[in-house]
């Protein structure tokens, strides 16, 4: 009988390391800062991955309802499902309830979509803003695994670093003595947004070629654009 | 009368050629054997008022709840079959319990009873879960709360309709007691009135003698949410009617 050959297991090569990356960084910062009776929020319109620029008039600031929009950056491919999905959400909740949702509920509900993604989150970093029930001017800002924050100004994406410390000085007067915070103004929300978009450009090649800013105030909402530096 | 009807009668989800799901309209009549009901709307809230059958003097009369929290804002009566409106109660319960984890915010009462209409009228079918009820449940609803668009009161049938009212009574006396209701509901009413009026409506369509043992009174109010009338508080209203 002749001598069997036991074939070479796949267990017995040596071992590999198989790389598995799904995520990807596209850059762009977003800011939002309220006040008592609007909510500001901007983004930077540059999509980009390291050194390639992919748009130059990419905005992150999404319409949810009247009085909610969404400003997000991060995995671009990410963004775009996360935003299909909450419009999907936000439609089937008004077919429900017969009702548009409240800033304070859309909150509730991306931080429940994000946290249901705890294992293979989205890459996104979001910022919600709107009008609360009273019409006061609301931002939240989120981690990608949905922890949800209430505040009154934030920036996030790829420049928080630069900008987040400017307003943190200029909004609140932190890490200043003797110095009363200013009470936030259509005009002063504006220059503080301008200001930290012309700076962030200056440092951050993931940052530039323009920025929009929405308004929303119970009248309505309006945009403007500013340029950036393109190179 | 039934006699002709037994062909049609046997599926529950068989319609009769004249277009009738007999089992349903059977569920509904139980409704019409269950104790009565009552729910009033308010500007102020809303309130439920329901007899219990006392049918021995051994029985703990407080161990009969018909009336039940939903969530803080509703409250909900039943009459008819009531072991059948625990699966109703319970689903409703996390149905509001679900609203508020995922919107932070109180569902409306009539998305709860929509809700509650969808899982009624899932006799007869099954899927993955296994088999779903087997026959219509023999309840009707009182559904009561506060939501943005104020005070509401909603009643829902076995047969899954739901429709919102000023006033209304459910079980074997709601027939005389929707026509007083009609009577004397104005919308301008106090939540005072509304108690007064419940169970003197109560009174008369009770056989027994109107007591504070024998009827479960409660209310939603925007300052206490759900809330129930203790015995000596009945009592209070019922001497003086």
């Amino acid at each position: 009988m002749a001598t069997e050959v036991m074939e070479v297991g796949d267990y017995m090569r040596d071992p590999r390391k198989h790389h598995f990356s799904p995520y990807m960084d596209n850059g762009g910062t977003t800011v939002a800062i309220a006040g008592d009776d609007f909510v500001m929020v901007a983004s930077d319109l540059r999509l980009s991955r390291g050194f390639n620029i992919f748009s130059r008039e990419q905005s992150k600031i999404f319409g949810l309802t009247p009085k909610t929009m969404l400003a997000s950056t991060g995995c671009w491919a990410d963004v775009l499902t996360l935003n299909k999905v909450l419009q999907a959400r936000l439609t089937m909740y008004s077919h429900e309830h017969h009702d548009v949702m409240s800033t304070t509920a859309v909150a509730q509900l991306l931080s429940t979509m994000l946290y249901w993604r705890r294992f293979f989150p989205y890459y996104v970093s979001n910022i919600l803003v709107g009008l609360d029930e009273e019409g006061k001017g609301v931002v939240y800002h989120y981690d990608p695994v949905g922890h949800m924050e209430k505040l009154t100004y934030s920036a996030a994406g790829a420049s928080v670093s630069q900008i987040q410390p400017l307003l943190d000085n200029q909004i609140d007067a932190l890490n200043m003595k003797n110095v009363t915070p200013p009470k936030m103004t259509k005009e002063l929300a504006h220059q503080l947004i301008h200001d930290a978009f012309i700076s962030a450009a200056e440092r951050d090649i993931n940052t530039g070629d323009g920025v929009i800013i929405h308004t929303i105030t119970k009248e309505g909402t309006s945009e403007e654009k500013i340029k950036l530096r393109r190179d | 009368m039934f006699l002709t009807r037994s062909e049609y009668d046997r599926g529950v989800n068989t319609f009769s050629p004249e277009g009738r799901l007999f089992q349903v309209e059977y569920a509904i009549e139980a409704i019409k054997l269950g104790s009565t009901a009552i729910g009033i709307q308010t500007s102020e809230g809303v309130v439920l008022a329901v007899e219990k059958r006392i049918t021995s003097p051994l029985m703990i009369p407080s161990t009969i709840e018909k009336i039940v929290e939903i969530d803080r804002h509703i409250g909900c009566a039943v009459s008819g079959l009531v072991a059948d409106s625990r699966t109703l109660v319970d689903h409703a319960r996390v149905e509001c319990a679900n609203h508020w984890f995922v919107y932070n915010e109180d569902m409306k009462v009539e998305s709860v009873a929509q809700a509650v209409s969808n899982l009624a009228i899932r006799f007869g079918d099954s899927d993955d879960d296994g088999p779903a009820m087997s026959r219509p449940f023999g309840v009707a609803m009182l559904f009561a709360g506060l939501d943005k668009s104020g005070a509401q009161l909603y009643h829902m049938d076995p047969s899954g309709t739901f429709l919102e009212f000023g006033a209304k009574a459910i079980g074997s006396g709601s027939e005389g007691a929707q026509q007083s209701l009609q009577e004397s509901y104005h919308k301008s009413m106090t939540l005072q009135e509304a108690l007064k009026i419940a169970l003197t409506v109560l009174k008369q369509v009770m056989e027994e003698k109107v007591s504070g043992s024998n009827v479960e009174v409660a209310a939603v109010t925007p300052e206490k949410g759900f809330h129930r009338y203790p015995q000596n508080e009945v009592e209070a209203i019922i001497s003086n009617l």
